[in-house]
């Protein structure tokens, strides 16, 4: 039966980074017309097995066969002459070339001169494999879905019979992610394999063959995906037992700590991103936000802690109004906000700084005197480090050493140490893998029990609905509804993200978004002012 | 053969110090091996540029007093520089800055010198030549806090008008011009009056310019403000992640503005402390310690300590092979501008030794996995 050779093999792989070995003697094999999904949690070295697949990196010892060949694979070109295509975790395409143009410039034969031919012949590719695709659309122009789409044609197009995908689903929605396993399970009919790197156990069991689990950069097993179930693959992953589920502390709420009416926010293309937005944040309440990546969520937050400038309406917090207070005076009264960005480093974190350092970032002013005091610092970062278990040489390590899911702790520690009462945090688990993950939950649950408001900004729904008392769900910047976590359903957020379902109206004897305890009198509402 | 580059997790002190000591002999043994094509003994010029012919020199004491003049606006400079460069701000416009600042010292010794008592000719001259450069640095800081503009770009423009202006005021004969000779029918700059030079503290033969003095005083302060003020905290924060600092609360354009304004203040500290000690303007008042400046805040990266250390070493360098060009007359003083290239070269060479190795993809390295 084993006599056909396997798509990939992998032997022996060992790989280091200086002292880091982020790959140690991994072997790793690939079917024909499988999908193998490669799980491990951060740092296991997943995408560095795949980088050498695709040659970014080379292996410092190990051989890899493809078809049951030797290959020597020194740079992405020999990975494309061999048929091995890769989707990174961040797209490399050009924003300001069209589709077409993205996957002609890979072309090594094309010629000098750009034929109009090119668009028939991308199309054509795309229609093939069932994908819509418009190959005169600039990339700039692309939702992310799109991207991604173009990225797999691009694959494709270069004659790929083993693809990676590194982590595809993050930026998708519910019915996206369904629409990308339909298209790979074509592709595997058509005899493609394909190799698909995620976090999320209920992906991998839906559209996975066989599980290759990673730990630490050493190879664990291999496993039947049909035999096998969350919990052991966890198991697997962390190598011990872990309890997979979350906490929902059931918290005495208090009256609204902080009330938006009729928020209207511009982004920085001067589009509407927030658009008459009401909300509000009682205290012991974690209220999440759904939404597809760039619906005004970014927006929302900068504005609340006053880095961004509002078009009309109100934030009240405490029954006082915050609007056009600056960032200090506002984290003066309470409200802190950690927003962690796609590269996670961003905003929140000065990279090459100290955990001292980043520690003071918010408080160095409140000291007497023109010097810094970093005894504070000091204090609070050992604070952070051992309550949190923070992994780091010492205090006065550079935050940019640390590696993702430290470097999320450090800043939500810092916030929590601020005392706030009302916790803004977006994406606080982005790119963590699951003990980080469960860590953050945990620290977010406690500050919830002690009363803090929290607004919960995520991207995984399954969490979201574990973890959030309640969801409000955005898209292209206005509220499609606020939904009770435990009530509502995936398909239900999902076609609410995509404006589908509007659920604003479900509450018919109030406002939608308005306390009824509300600290606002009424003369300060917009309909008084109005009139 | 193939091979890739390796990132390095740590590198130990000592070894470091021994990669940047040997790259700057490797700079020196280059150097050597071009003096021997010349036909000039290496060895012997060498000894001549390091000692900088004090040694079996009856007035050696001048020599080391020259080195000084041309170690305190170096090193003043660099320190200037790095406060920008800390915040990632790139000021290219030392050269353009120190003008300015050398043309407003001028000005004041011209001007005040006959009527006010030497001490608070030369207060005067510092303040002023301090607020010259420091509005003209400012001048970019603001254009890139307002519109954006790249300030590489508009401190170098910067360079050339001051460049020019300079240039103008010491070529253009006229009734206005009081820093050309008037009893001179060609336009040469004419000296301050006697009174207004820095006072020197006897030693012996020796007399330590005050400026010295100030100037480690300056560095003291500088190293004390980046490490230990808020202010400084502000200047690593911005410099390390603009969005944080806004993030944080900072007022960012506000601390560009304060933070270059000091910077360009200091380097119009430098040409006071010049021209203060020259006792006249000339085209050439700079010196290049506007780009010199520059590499000694990189070789130094940053660190102000390190930064006098550096200097001391170029402006060795820079001296020293002035008088060696003196007694060996094959060889110009602009080689100290090719040493002073090698060694830079070098120095980055090894800095990225110690930061990544480089590793041969040979047999040896696949035997394991077969």
């Amino acid at each position: 039966m084993e006599q056909q050779p396997y798509a990939i093999e992998m032997r022996g792989i060992t790989k280091t980074f200086g002292s880091v070995v982020a790959n140690r003697d991994v072997s790793l094999t690939l079917r024909r017309g499988e999908i193998l999904a490669l799980l491990g949690e951060n740092g296991s070295g997943k995408t560095t097995l795949m980088n050498m697949l695709s040659g970014i990196y080379a292996p410092d010892r190990g051989e890899i066969l493809v078809d049951g060949q030797p290959a020597a694979i020194h740079s992405p070109e020999d990975a494309k002459r061999l048929g091995i295509g890769m989707v990174h975790q961040h797209f490399k395409l050009v924003d300001v070339f069209s589709a077409a143009d993205n996957i002609w410039m890979g072309k090594e034969k094309a010629g000098f001169v750009l034929g109009k031919n090119r668009y028939e012949e991308i199309a054509q590719t795309a229609r093939r494999f069932g994908f819509e695709l418009d190959p005169k659309k600039r990339v700039r122009n692309m939702a992310v879905s799109e991207k991604q789409t173009l990225e797999i044609v691009k694959v494709l197009y270069y004659g790929a019979k083993v693809i990676v995908l590194d982590e595809p689903t993050a930026v998708l929605t519910v019915q996206e992610i369904q629409k990308l396993f339909g298209v790979l399970r074509r592709m595997k009919e058509e005899g493609h394999s394909i190799i698909i790197i995620t976090h999320k156990l209920n992906e991998v069991l839906e559209i996975s063959d066989r599980v290759a689990i990673l730990r630490k950069g050493e190879y664990i097993t291999t496993v039947d995906t049909a035999s096998t179930n969350e919990q052991q693959l966890t198991e697997y992953m962390v190598g011990r037992k872990v309890d997979l589920n979350i906490d929902r502390p059931v918290v005495e709420k208090t009256k609204p700590l902080l009330e938006i009416r009729d928020l209207t926010i511009r982004s920085d293309e001067g589009a509407v991103a927030i658009d008459h937005v009401n909300f509000y944040i009682r205290g012991g309440e974690m209220l999440g936000v759904a939404g597809i990546a760039g619906c005004g969520q970014k927006e929302l937050c900068e504005a609340i802690a006053g880095l961004r400038p509002i078009q009309s309406g109100q934030m009240i917090h405490k029954g006082e109004n915050i609007v056009g207070l600056s960032p200090k005076a506002i984290l003066d009264k309470g409200i802190s906000m950690s927003f962690i960005p796609e590269d996670r480093l961003g905003m929140g974190l000065a990279p090459s700084l100290s955990i001292t350092d980043n520690m003071i970032l918010k408080s160095y002013q409140d000291t007497k005197g023109p010097m810094v005091n970093r005894k504070k610092g000091k204090i609070r970062a050992e604070w952070v480090i051992e309550e949190l278990g923070v992994v780091t040489p010492s205090a006065d390590t550079p935050v940019r050493r640390l590696s993702g899911g430290n470097v999320q702790k450090v800043l939500l520690g810092r916030e929590i140490l601020a005392a706030p009462n009302v916790l803004i945090t977006a994406y606080p688990v982005r790119g963590l893998d699951i003990n980080s993950s469960y860590a953050i939950y945990n620290i977010l649950n406690l500050q919830k029990e002690k009363g803090v408001g929290i607004l919960f900004v995520g991207e995984d729904l399954d969490v979201m609905m574990a973890l959030c008392d309640k969801i409000m769900v955005l898209c292209h910047g206005k509220v499609m509804g606020v939904v009770h976590a435990h009530k509502t359903t995936k398909e239900e957020l999902g076609l609410m993200m995509t404006g589908a379902l509007d659920l604003t109206n479900r509450y018919e004897d109030k406002p939608a978004g308005f306390a009824r305890d509300t600290n606002i009198p009424p003369q300060q509402t917009p309909e008084k002012e109005e009139e | 053969m193939r091979f890739h580059v390796v990132k390095r997790d740590s590198c130990p002190l000592w070894k470091r110090l021994a990669l940047y000591v040997g790259a700057v002999a490797a700079a020196l043994v280059l150097g050597g091996l071009l003096l021997l094509a010349l036909g000039v003994n290496p060895v012997a010029y060498y000894s001549r540029m390091f000692t900088m012919g004090m040694v079996g020199n009856k007035i050696a004491y001048k020599s080391f007093e020259n080195y000084l003049k041309v170690f305190v606006p170096l090193v003043l400079t660099a320190v200037a520089l790095s406060l920008a460069f800390k915040m990632r701000f790139w000021n290219i416009g030392g050269e353009g800055q120190f003008i300015l600042g050398a043309v407003a010292a001028s000005a004041v010794a011209f001007q005040a010198g006959p009527v006010l008592p030497g001490a608070v000719t030369l207060l005067l001259m510092c303040l002023c030549a301090m607020l010259a450069a420091g509005l003209y640095g400012t001048l970019a800081a603001a254009l890139k806090v307002k519109f954006g503009t790249n300030e590489t770009l508009m401190t170098l423009m910067l360079n050339y008008i001051a460049l020019y202006f300079l240039t103008f005021l010491g070529e253009t004969k006229a009734t206005w011009n009081f820093f050309l000779d008037p009893t001179s029918a060609r336009p040469i700059f004419v000296s301050f009056a006697k009174t207004v030079s820095f006072p020197r503290i006897p030693m012996g033969k020796f007399g330590l310019n005050v400026c010295v003095l100030f100037t480690f005083a300056v560095g003291a302060l500088v190293f004390v403000y980046l490490r230990s003020t808020k202010q400084g905290y502000e200047i690593a924060v911005v410099g390390d992640s603009a969005g944080t600092a806004r993030y944080a609360g900072m007022k960012v354009n506000t601390i560009v503005l304060r933070t270059v304004f000091l910077s360009a203040c200091l380097i119009g500290l430098a040409a006071a402390f010049k021209v203060g000690t020259a006792g006249i303007l000339s085209t050439n008042i700079t010196d290049d310690v506007g780009w010199t400046g520059i590499i000694v805040a990189w070789l130094a990266q940053m660190n102000t300590a390190v930064i006098f250390l550096v200097s001391a070493l170029i402006a060795m360098l820079q001296y020293g092979s002035d008088v060696a060009a003196a007694t060996v007359s094959q060889v110009d003083s602009s080689f100290a501008n090719m040493l002073q290239g090698a060694i830079l070269f070098l120095v980055l060479a090894a800095d990225f030794s110690t930061r990544f190795r480089v590793v041969l993809e040979g047999k040896g390295g696949r035997k394991h996995g077969a």
